[in-house]
């Protein structure tokens, strides 16, 4: 088997999928815009074609380029990474006309996926738990009374047509419900010309847990296990780790068949990301999501499994079958990723353009750098501000705390400011290692700085 | 097939992919150019899918005047589009309330207005006001239909009066005017909407430009007779691209009627 791959993305997971595709004796053709010139992933390739202008919308985003570029390279599948066209229908579509693979799911999976009302349905109907609430509009307050009753308190009252907290409330038990129910529709006529209001379970302060699955063409559908992903900012991920400090083994069990389960439900057959919900009090975990891609944070995945979920993904793709079966796919260790941006910590993580006078990367035993960026390289302003993933492997948590704290020491990175010294802020922190820590962490940690 | 897997934007010359350039409301993401829709396509987009219940798809135009070549004009048009006319009428639910809805067939004789047209939009428009339902017309025309003379500027009173009757009844008229919506449609029904929504870029006028131009001897300010020009002159309520134009539709029913029917009302004696 030969064939040349091009790779529709940039940065570090550019060189990702081609470093993938060397190994396996594949040739990998780049894509690059005009402020990518300079830029690692186009000296690692092949082949490079440039495919349009700085904005994204006239290069990355614009597939037609990009589909002559594989047309005229005689490129025979197209890797999309993440991000950019990795989750667009249209486009995994737009391949297949083209007789060329796209290294993703099928089509109509990710249409389905994507779609995030059906895609809850879907997974309800497959048996998968989603948040408990009323599947449509409230009729009244006596039906928010029995629903709310039924489901358990705290319960929370969204406006259907809502946004940005308004006709939104939280209710924490019985005798207030009437009043908050009548404050949110009186809120939500007002805000947003609509009274319709519906009721979900509230969850506080969850943990976001997400199970990595892989699938291939032959029905064959396997999962790698947990990531826990709570240390966010935003809904930004800065941190992520493998195993789950908090899942036991039997939840885990669970889990892990329960989204094995959801992705057979709509016939997958590539690498994706069942995401859940988990609160730690009762142990209960809630179907938010499935990501149709490969995810920045899959190096923990690979870190703990010895796995490579690239080359995985671009084989099955070909309609080859698993080479792995459920009862191969074991954890060892415990892994850790930091995610290096060029953003300043100091002034709201405000992102950084500027050259790199120096990036030394740090080594030695179980450290691992997926990095796109060299010193003397410009960040250009158009893009993302990530400019490494910094993954450690450690026998246990501990050994892999104290591994990338050793490896954020070594790191040097000077011309632009990082989140460097926020990551090792964060692993001094009594909540991370406690393992405990949930997704208002983060938001915590600095609002408890401002105090001082 | 080939046809339908590509497809060519007239204004900036960009080729889009069929299905992401149906997933963007037929509309090139490149210079925003609208392209024109056909009726189904257009319910496609408004309607809650299965709603739309067709009145009056059986009436046909004749040929009163002997016009020539008219008969075989009419034949060759229903043979591109597969419609009667180059209106379609009917009811149908938008997010679940229910309107009635009159699309413009733009591939049918430029969707000029001969009898059956204003009979169609004039039964509509009266069914609605029988059964208190608020109407939605998606407009685009070349005006009114020489080859039915004098009978098709009737219609243009005929049209308004029944409007006036809607009026009179309490119940909207929503009109959303796409390019290009002209000479005697823009002269009566188009321009009698409580609520006129225009596309983005869409030429809305009585008589053309160049007719204008020529006329008057002066040349005409940039954006003469565009959608944007026209509001910025009060002609319009608002300019609303393509794919907020079924949200803003939505809003407007909304506060016509606070929440949808419960029970689905009875269209249909």
């Amino acid at each position: 088997m030969k064939f040349k791959i091009l790779v529709a993305n940039r940065g570090e997971i550019a060189i990702r999928v081609i470093r993938a595709a060397h190994e396996l004796g594949l040739e990998a053709v780049a894509v690059y815009s005009e402020a990518d010139r300079d830029a690692l992933f186009v000296r690692y390739a092949d082949q490079a074609v440039c495919i349009g202008p700085a904005p994204l919308a006239e290069s990355y985003l614009f597939y037609q380029n990009i589909l002559a570029a594989a047309k005229s390279t005689g490129a025979d599948a197209i890797h999309p990474g993440y991000g950019f066209l990795s989750e667009n229908a249209s486009f995994a579509e737009a391949c297949r006309v083209l007789n060329i693979v796209f290294i993703g799911p099928q089509p109509m999976a990710i249409r389905k996926m994507g779609d995030k009302a059906m895609a809850k349905k879907l997974m309800r109907e497959a048996g998968v738990p989603v948040v408990p609430g009323s599947e449509g509009v409230l009729g009244s307050c006596q039906e928010a009374k029995a629903l709310a009753a039924e489901i358990g308190y705290p319960v929370i009252i969204k406006a259907s047509a809502g946004g940005g907290g308004r006709g939104m409330r939280i209710v924490s038990e019985k005798k207030e419900l009437e009043n908050s129910y009548n404050a949110a529709v009186n809120e939500a006529q007002k805000a947003f010309g609509d009274s319709s209001v519906y009721l979900e379970k509230f969850i506080q302060d969850p943990k976001h847990i997400e199970i990595q699955v892989l699938g291939d063409k032959h029905g064959r559908v396997v999962h790698l296990f947990e990531r826990d992903c709570s240390v966010q900012r935003r809904h930004q991920k800065l941190l992520e780790e493998a195993p789950s400090p908090v899942l036991d083994e039997p939840t885990r069990e669970t889990m892990s068949a329960i989204a094995v389960r959801a992705a057979q439900s709509v016939h997958y057959d590539s690498v994706g990301t069942i995401e859940f919900i988990y609160d730690i009090r009762d142990k209960a975990f809630y179907f938010i999501e499935m990501n149709t891609r490969i995810q920045v944070e899959h190096p923990v995945t690979e870190m703990i499994t010895q796995t490579d979920l690239i080359k995985h993904q671009i084989l099955v793709a070909t309609g080859e079958p698993l080479s792995l079966s459920q009862e191969q796919i074991h954890k060892t260790g415990h892994a850790i990723e930091c995610r290096i941006n060029a953003e300043d910590p100091e002034s709201n993580f405000l992102p950084q353009s500027g050259t790199l006078s120096q990036f030394i990367v740090p080594g030695g035993p179980g450290v691992r750098v997926d990095s796109g960026v060299y010193p003397g390289y410009a960040i250009p302003p158009y893009y993302d501000s990530m400019i490494a993933k910094l993954i450690v492997w450690g026998d246990n948590r501990k050994d892999a705390v104290a591994r990338m704290k050793r490896a954020l020491r070594e790191f040097v990175v000077e011309g632009v400011k990082t989140t460097i010294p926020f990551h090792q802020k964060m692993l001094q922190h009594k909540d991370f290692l406690s393992g405990n820590y949930t997704t208002s962490f983060i938001a915590k940690m600095l609002a408890a700085k401002g105090d001082h | 097939m080939l046809a339908k897997l590509f497809v060519k934007c007239q204004q900036c010359g960009t080729t889009h992919f069929y299905s992401f350039f149906k997933h963007a409301y037929f509309v090139c993401s490149r210079c925003g150019h609208h392209f024109r829709l056909d009726a189904p396509t257009w319910l496609k987009q408004l309607c809650d899918r299965g709603s739309f219940q067709e009145l009056d798809g059986n009436l046909k135009s004749l040929d009163p005047l002997g016009f020539p070549k008219y008969e075989s004009k009419l034949a060759q048009a229903t043979q591109q589009t597969g419609a009667n006319e180059a209106v379609m009428t009917g009811v149908g639910e938008i997010d679940g309330y229910p309107a009635a809805m009159a699309v413009m067939e733009p591939n049918f004789i430029m969707a000029s207005m001969g009898s059956v047209v204003g009979e169609k939009i004039t039964r509509l428009v009266e069914y609605a006001a029988l059964n208190k339902l608020p109407v939605l017309m998606v407009i685009s025309s070349g005006g009114a239909r020489m080859q039915e003379g004098i009978l098709s500027l009737m219609q243009m009173a005929k049209t308004a009066a029944a409007i006036r009757r809607l009026h009179e009844s309490r119940m909207p008229l929503i009109t959303v005017l796409t390019d290009p919506t002209t000479g005697g449609v823009t002269a009566s029904f188009a321009m009698l909407g409580d609520i006129s929504i225009a596309e983005a870029g869409a030429l809305i006028g009585f008589a053309g430009p160049r007719v204008i131009q020529q006329t008057i001897g002066q040349k005409l300010p940039e954006g003469f007779q565009r959608a944007e020009f026209l509001l910025e002159h009060g002609m319009l309520d608002i300019v609303v691209p393509r794919k907020n134009l079924k949200k803003t539709i939505v809003t407007i029913l909304k506060i016509h009627r606070s929440r949808p029917y419960t029970r689905r009302p009875q269209y249909f004696n």
